[in-house]
């Protein structure tokens, strides 16, 4: 779950409330933020589900904060200046990620405080909505630094414009988004001070090395031009010629991802944080070029921040039947306004409907039901009284449950000590150090001996000692004898428990069945006392028992055999073989026992 | 008169003028010695003998105190060496001369003004002239000691034990003589009565059980050992949880620990690119994907995904593809049992209102340690009924926890893809009174419910079977409570709940 870092002093001054630090605790407590520690620097860490991503840095949190307390009520909507700028998206882009946002926010007052906040939140967004940059990616630089020009040939240099000037050009401004071969052109990425290619930034650049395989695949990497060069590599890292720092007053923003709608909406949630900052917001014109892959739902051209509000309804009779109070219409209307919402109601003929209008920043309203959600966060959840649902059902256990629970019972009485082992194991414990072959898949198992089975793999698992589940739950009560040969003995250990294996006629390819298992491990075990426990739990069931002769790689020749329950062949039980048991430095014999639970249904 | 072999033979072996102690009665008579000593007491009790107490005390050379003996104490040996350097010396040549090493040297020093041997003052050692070292009562007593006389002094005594050179022991001796009614007893004939040591069947058979004497067993000694057959400590929390469950009215569900994504994710409207959905998180099978699934479920569903529910309702702007749905992995949740159970796909389709629980493993791809575990036991449980509030949750929750001794739930605003409203929530901990998290809850949303074709409210919760046990075992390493890694001493002592 997200974790956002407050420093209390700026919240103090975002929301103009005077209040400490454990007061803020309890306020944010009840809008979800849960206080985890304190990081190394003093600041206070909130962790949050990851809905309300506006609230990934200390604006959003400020702003939350003010429409609890009530100093900001309904929608807010940034005023936008025109745009001045245009980004044009060339057909060389890869099509792996081919849409591309931004914003310029001018007079911004970012100080130290405030560089580290937006810092903060990019790498927040980017772990969230951007999917570790593979969905999103952002870019901020320094706009005093970038010259446009339009790429077009008729277009005229305007290299002779400086920076300062900018602002007064009459003139549009233009930057591309566009594909660059690796080895295709140079720039100084950030932390570095020499130029290298991209492809030598993935190679060597700390920061390269860690998104490289974002894009090292592709034939062709992102790259963002001005006039003056590749100034940004997405998503991997910037230029050091647009690095922002604390006395950066213009900013441009550029996101490239793989979905428009989410590139947009980080945008947003940057555009209104940097608002909060004294930044005056100006549109930037996205044209994607012919040829160019453009975003269907909104065309090739489009202006960017997209600050319209949504609008959704929603019953008065859904609020109260989900929050379970009554409420007056205008106290509803007050909630709304109370979450930064706007609501207008109509009385139908049957039903009151509210219209709320939703900020451009709220990504994580998909149906009326997050409205309902935001009224109760509003009103107050703790404020609610319990109550008992007044619904009649009938409890009851699942038969195999009820199973499990009686053989359990039988084995206990039986002096055994109930374990419950891990169902993942390795390949090494499941067969090999209990000296069975693995069968291959869709082999006929007829004649396989128990444990034999193919594997349900783990795909590219972690631990080397869990890597499929387990065949058989014999090899797991070894275990825990191997792990405790310091203790003392007897050790009579049972399990019912599952197992699984590979089946490709199975629905879900993975047979999956429960096992009675039992080893007997003490100075005198023999067969015969493996044998006479299975048999008491068989006559426990009423269920009629044979043990025919059987071979079985894990157990002793002629000390074994099949266990035979009303006629079917179940299970297995005998002598431990000594490699077996000498192989995990035993020094007791043990007996054992294992079959299907369903014999005893 | 008849008594026990041990009573008739320590009253004969004692004595009604000579008070004898009770270890030379036992090796007189072969009897153990706390055998002698109950029958003494026994004794006692029938006026035969009298039992006489004492304290004895004794001491002995700690191995300091051996080396002071053999080569003198630092204090004495510093001063002969200032003595013999002529009454006052330099520290450092004294220490020299007298051969004190490490240690010895504060001792001596500590010790040397104390016992009148003269003064240390700004580096200079003297010896006092009419001081005499031959006298020291502390090394004369250590000698006395080794040599295993009786060191009268106790003042003496204490200072050595002090300076960790003696050990000082207590003991009780205690002593029996034959009373007047011993002696007479005596007189007029003691047998020993037969005494046997296990009620055999024959003795019972043949009522012979009514002329002998039990010999006594001394009841209060510990017995060996048993490890008795138990259950799991987590299996019974695991057994507690589905009692109170049941209790409360919820039918248990059942079904499969490798499941398709369909059932595990996309039924829950999880995005497909959500982080949990990622490699790492997850424990992808290497099996083919699953064979059959719901057709017209698995359209809707994608629908909700695309598109969202209702009017108003919205999508993810995420990729969908059929083949992820149908991919094979371990469930990441109990909640697919959920979404099997709600379809109608695992049993009949349902009807309001229902309340459904399980007591499953779920499987994390996490970094095994002492409070994760790859494996653990959720707990799940969902209502289904017309109309049901985020009031009725909340009295839902709490009347399950309160069972387990948890109070003052506290309902944190929380975030899933699948619920809205949803709560985490938070209780106080019965020992330690610390607030902490002990599950997550909340509404289905309707881009759950609506595909999977109801038409009312859900409410649905889960936490860790563990972390539940952990709170009311106080166990502190996770592996202990669970699994392969178990240790049998954890199991076998652990307190039974209920």
């Amino acid at each position: 779950m997200p974790v956002v870092d407050i420093d209390t002093d700026e919240l103090r001054g975002l929301t103009g409330e005077d209040k400490s630090d454990e007061e803020f605790k309890e306020d944010l407590f009840a809008l979800g933020l849960e206080y985890e520690g304190d990081t190394d620097d003093g600041l206070l860490q909130f962790e949050f589900g990851p809905d309300r991503l506006d609230r990934l840095s200390v604006e959003g949190v400020a702003r939350s904060l003010r429409y609890q307390y009530g100093a900001d009520r309904g929608v807010y909507v940034p005023n936008v200046n025109d745009a001045d700028w245009t980004i044009e998206v060339d057909p060389s882009v890869p099509e792996e990620r081919p849409y591309v946002t931004g914003a310029i926010v001018r007079g911004v007052e970012l100080g130290e405080s405030g560089l580290e906040s937006l810092i903060q939140l990019q790498e927040k967004l980017h772990a969230t909505m951007g999917r570790g940059r593979a969905k999103g990616a952002i870019g901020v630089h320094d706009l005093t630094m970038l010259k446009g020009q339009a790429l077009t040939e008729e277009s005229e240099p305007s290299g002779t414009i400086d920076a300062a000037t900018a602002d007064l050009a009459a003139t549009e401004k233009t930057i591309t988004y566009r594909g660059v071969d690796p080895e295709g052109d140079r720039f100084v990425p950030l932390d570095a001070n020499a130029e290298l290619t991209p492809a030598e930034v993935l190679a060597e650049h700390e920061t390269g090395e860690t998104y490289a395989d974002l894009v090292e695949d592709l034939d062709r990497y992102p790259a963002i031009y001005d006039e003056l060069g590749l100034f940004s590599f997405p998503p991997v890292i910037n230029g050091k010629r647009t690095e922002v720092d604390t006395d950066s007053r213009d900013l441009f923003i550029e996101l490239t991802g793989t979905d428009q709608w989410t590139i947009d909406k980080m945008c947003v949630v940057l555009c209104y944080a940097l608002s909060a900052r004294g930044g005056t917001v100006e549109e930037v014109q996205i044209d994607y070029a012919d040829g160019a892959t453009y975003p269907d739902e909104y065309g090739p051209e489009l202006i960017r921040p997209d600050l319209d509000t949504d609008e959704k309804s929603v019953t008065h009779d859904r609020i109260e039947t989900m929050l379970g109070v009554e409420l007056e219409r205008e106290a509803v209307v007050d909630l709304f306004e109370r979450s930064g919402l706007d609501a207008a109601y109509s009385l139908g003929e049957e039903e009151t409907v509210y219209d709320v209008e939703i900020p451009p920043y709220r990504v994580d309203v998909l149906h009326p039901l997050d409205l309902v959600d935001d009224v109760g966060r509003a009103y107050g959840f703790n404020e609610l009284e319990p109550t008992y649902p007044d619904i009649g059902t009938i409890g009851g256990r699942h038969e195999r449950s009820r199973l499990e629970r009686a053989v359990r019972t039988s084995l206990i009485g039986l002096g055994f000590e109930d374990m419950l082992n891990f169902h993942m194991t390795s390949a090494g414990e499941n067969y090999d150090r209990m000296r069975i072959d693995e069968r291959d898949t869709g082999a006929d198992l007829a004649d396989a001996p128990l444990g034999a089975e193919p594997r349900a793999e783990i795909t590219s698992p972690y631990s080397e000692d869990y890597t499929q589940l387990r065949t058989w739950a014999l090899p797991s009560l070894v275990q825990v004898l191997e792990n405790n040969t310091h203790r003392s003995y007897p050790q009579d250990l049972a399990e019912v428990g599952f197992v699984a294996h590979r089946d490709d006629d199975v629905n879900t390819r993975v047979a999956e069945d429960r096992r009675v298992a039992g080893v007997l491990a003490r100075t005198d075990a023999t067969y015969e006392d493996a044998k006479a426990r299975l048999q008491a739990v068989c006559d426990d069931f009423d269920a009629d028992l044979e043990t025919p002769a059987t071979e079985h790689p894990s157990f002793l020749d002629g000390r074994v055999a099949d266990v035979v329950v009303d006629g079917d062949s179940v299970g297995v039980v005998g002598e431990l073989h000594p490699e077996v048991l000498v192989d995990r430095d035993m020094e007791v014999p043990v007996a054992a026992f294992e079959f299907s639970l369903s014999a005893l249904e | 008169m008849r008594l026990p072999q041990a009573q008739v033979a320590l009253l004969e072996a004692a004595s009604a003028t000579d008070a004898r102690p009770i270890e030379q009665l036992a090796d007189q008579t072969d009897l153990k010695p706390e055998a002698a000593t109950r029958a003494a007491f026994d004794l006692r009790d029938e006026g035969l003998v009298a039992v006489e107490e004492r304290v004895e005390e004794s001491a002995r050379l700690t191995d300091e105190g051996e080396t002071y003996r053999d080569e003198g104490l630092p204090e004495v040996r510093l001063f002969r060496a200032a003595r013999e350097a002529g009454g006052t010396v330099g520290m450092g040549e004294a220490v020299g001369a007298a051969g004190l090493e490490g240690p010895e040297v504060d001792i001596a020093l500590a010790n040397y003004a104390r016992k009148g041997y003269g003064v240390v003052n700004s580096g200079e050692v003297s010896a006092d002239a009419d001081a005499d070292p031959d006298a020291d009562t502390e090394a004369a007593a250590l000698a006395a000691l080794a040599t295993g006389d009786a060191v009268d002094d106790d003042d003496v005594l204490d200072r050595l034990e002090s300076r960790g050179l003696v050990e000082l022991d207590e003991r009780t001796v205690r002593s029996v003589a034959l009373t007047d009614e011993g002696v007479t007893a005596l007189m007029e004939g003691v047998e020993a009565a037969e005494t046997v040591d296990r009620l055999t069947p024959e003795l019972l058979t043949s009522g012979e059980w009514k002329d002998v004497e039990f010999a006594e067993y001394n009841v209060e000694a510990d017995a060996p050992a048993v490890e008795g057959g138990r259950e799991h400590v987590l299996r019974g929390m695991s057994e507690r949880v589905k009692d109170v469950l049941v209790g409360m009215g919820f039918q248990e569900m059942d079904g499969p620990h490798a499941d398709a994504d369909f059932w595990i994710n996309d039924c829950l409207f999880m995005p497909q690119d959500h982080p949990a959905r990622t490699h790492w998180d997850r424990f992808a099978l290497d099996v083919p994907p699953v064979a059959d699934l719901p057709e017209a479920l698995v359209d809707r569903v994608e629908d909700a995904h695309r598109d969202g529910v209702g009017e108003d309702g919205d999508g993810y702007h995420s990729p969908w593809s059929e083949d992820f749905a149908r991919a094979i992995a371990l469930r990441g949740h109990t909640t697919s049992l959920s979404m099997r159970y709600l379809s109608g796909y695992a049993d009949a389709d349902l009807e309001p209102p229902q309340r459904y629980f399980s007591v499953q493993k779920a499987y994390r791809n996490d970094t095994l340690d002492a409070t994760h575990l790859l494996e653990f036991y959720q707990i799940e449980g969902w209502v289904m009924a017309e109309d049901l509030s985020v009031r009725d949750l909340m009295g839902t929750f709490e009347e399950f926890y309160r069972q387990f001794g948890i109070e003052e739930i506290r309902f944190k605003p929380h975030y899933n893809p699948y619920t809205e409203p949803s709560f985490e929530l938070f209780g106080e901990h019965p020992e330690t009174g610390e607030e902490i998290e002990i599950g997550n809850s909340g509404m289905f949303r309707d881009e759950v419910l609506e595909p999977l074709g109801i038409d009312c409210d859900v409410m649905a919760w889960g936490l860790a079977l563990e972390r539940l046990a952990m709170l009311t075992t106080g166990a502190e390493d996770i592996r202990d409570l669970h699994g392969t890694l178990a240790d049998l001493e954890f199991l076998r002592n652990a307190e039974v709940t209920y």
